[in-house]
């Protein structure tokens, strides 16, 4: 595995929440499997714990009640779940997607229809979203799929300690490519680029002119193929619309990018047809 | 339950408040929990609920906010105790830790909402960080962390304080600070470290 030094320095940035969206993924997938971080991690959240308590203030009143009103009604995950992939955990948590690539039952989830270049998506829900779970026969596959995420976060690192603008390695990489393709879609002014290498497995989007999410809502990038979508990974625009984000999946498979709006934390599936589709092929 | 008869006093506000000093009967109320076992809930809320609202209160700052964001936590508590182990931390961390990302998560959301137009207005960072050092003289527990607080060098109280209780992601920091990436970075991280120890957190 690809692993520099300072990737470790991360865990106290991770530990107070600093880390920004996707960063923060990405560590998550370091942590994984990277054991002397995991019990750094563990030590200085405990420490950060102690400066979060030095504060408390009563509930308003009523919150009690509905609390214990809500809790009625939600159903607890069960035990096995707990003893879930790194991958479902992180998925659960925040955003990384559960299906990092296809071929883990995404397929039974949703089926993609493409028609004359337009691309929509017809969600085939088999039973509560909410129930899928990556099987442990995946375990090796997810092992390797950590080992990815991780050489990406190493290159995000690498860029961003000598610079806060996202000119990332896996960038460069990707447009020096050989087989690199662009692809740029624009509707008022709003602008989607990707630029994939399909032998690299590797793609970035740019986003240029876009509004912010909606309140407690992120755009989500899908990488699209004929079994169905799979989340790619999130993105926010920055204070000038702008934002840029290594995918992560089965890039190599995909013929096309989508982009919806989701949940805060993403979504395992697409909520709604994309607001913007590009045809890698 | 040894620690029962010690509690903590706020000198902080209006809220007036009091919290049970940390101790084991969390893990084996938040062990019922994942067993389902509401009364547990009930009785953890009521141990805890008051700096789970605090920690959220602190970032998010907004009370109606607040309260949101302490009902998802005490929630998410409960939906997902299942995952809590005991070996790897406290009960009280594990739910700290979660309801000081749910604070973060909801700040930031907050931020996407509105940085467009009070960043280019130039009100960026409008929260003075002069502040971060008042709510730490206002929070009530333990001279202990005031004291370990004190135990770091400026940049290093500066770079926690600033992501932990304002939410400032590291980069944000670095530009507040005016300081390289790779230096807030390490200087959160050595922070952290020099609590750690003088907290003597295991």
């Amino acid at each position: 595995m690809v692993e520099r030094p300072d990737l470790h320095t991360l865990t106290g940035a991770y530990a107070v929440d600093a880390l920004p969206d996707g960063e923060r993924e990405l560590f998550e997938a370091h942590l994984a499997v990277c054991a002397a971080c995991e019990q750094e991690v563990q030590e200085l959240q405990a420490t950060a714990a102690r400066l979060g308590a030095i504060s408390a203030s009563r509930p308003p009143a009523g919150l009690r009640a509905r609390v214990l009103a809500e809790i009625d009604g939600v159903r607890q995950e069960r035990p096995e779940a707990a003893a879930h992939t790194v991958l479902d955990e992180l998925a659960a948590r925040r955003s990384l997607p559960r299906l990092v690539t296809g071929g883990l039952g995404i397929a039974a989830a949703l089926l993609l229809v493409a028609v004359g270049g337009l691309a929509a998506l017809v969600l085939s829900l088999q039973g509560q979203v909410a129930d899928l779970e990556v099987v442990a026969s995946a375990a090796d596959q997810t092992s390797s799929e950590l080992r990815t995420v991780t050489e990406r976060l190493a290159q995000l690192e690498q860029q961003t300690t000598d610079t806060p603008v996202p000119t990332s390695s896996a960038l460069t990489d990707v447009l020096a490519a050989p087989d690199a393709v662009t692809v740029s879609v624009t509707h008022d002014d709003v602008l989607g680029r990707v630029v994939a290498s399909p032998t690299r497995g590797e793609a970035v989007f740019i986003a240029e002119g876009w509004e912010p999410a909606p309140h407690q809502h992120t755009y989500v990038l899908w990488l699209i193929n004929p079994d169905g979508a799979a989340p790619a990974g999130l993105f926010d625009p920055d204070e000038d619309g702008r934002a840029t984000r290594v995918m992560t999946g089965d890039v190599a498979g995909a013929t096309a990018v989508g982009i919806t709006i989701e949940p805060e934390g993403g979504s395992p599936v697409p909520s709604d047809e994309p607001m913007m589709v590009l045809q890698l092929s | 339950m040894a620690a029962e008869g010690r509690w903590l006093h706020p000198v902080a506000g209006a809220d007036e408040v009091t919290v049970p000093v940390q101790g084991p009967d969390e893990e084996a109320l938040l062990l019922a929990v994942a067993r389902g076992d509401q009364a547990a809930f009930a009785a953890l809320y009521d141990r805890i609920g008051a700096l789970v609202h605090g920690i959220v209160r602190r970032v998010v700052r907004d009370p109606a906010q607040s309260e949101e964001v302490t009902q998802e936590v005490m929630v998410e508590v409960w939906r997902t105790a299942v995952r809590f182990d005991p070996d790897r931390g406290s009960a009280r961390t594990w739910i700290l830790t979660m309801a000081h990302r749910r604070a973060i998560d909801r700040v930031r959301s907050e931020q996407a909402s509105r940085n467009r137009t009070q960043r280019v207005a130039g009100q960026q960072h409008a929260r003075d960080f002069d502040e971060v050092s008042e709510h730490v003289e206002v929070a009530f527990e333990h001279e202990q962390v005031r004291t370990a607080l004190d135990t770091l060098t400026d940049l290093q109280r500066q770079a926690v304080e600033l992501a932990y209780y304002q939410g400032y992601t590291y980069r944000e920091v670095a530009e507040l600070l005016d300081t390289p990436l790779g230096t807030v970075k390490t200087r959160m991280r050595d922070g952290l470290i020099r609590l750690r120890d003088a907290l003597g957190v295991a």
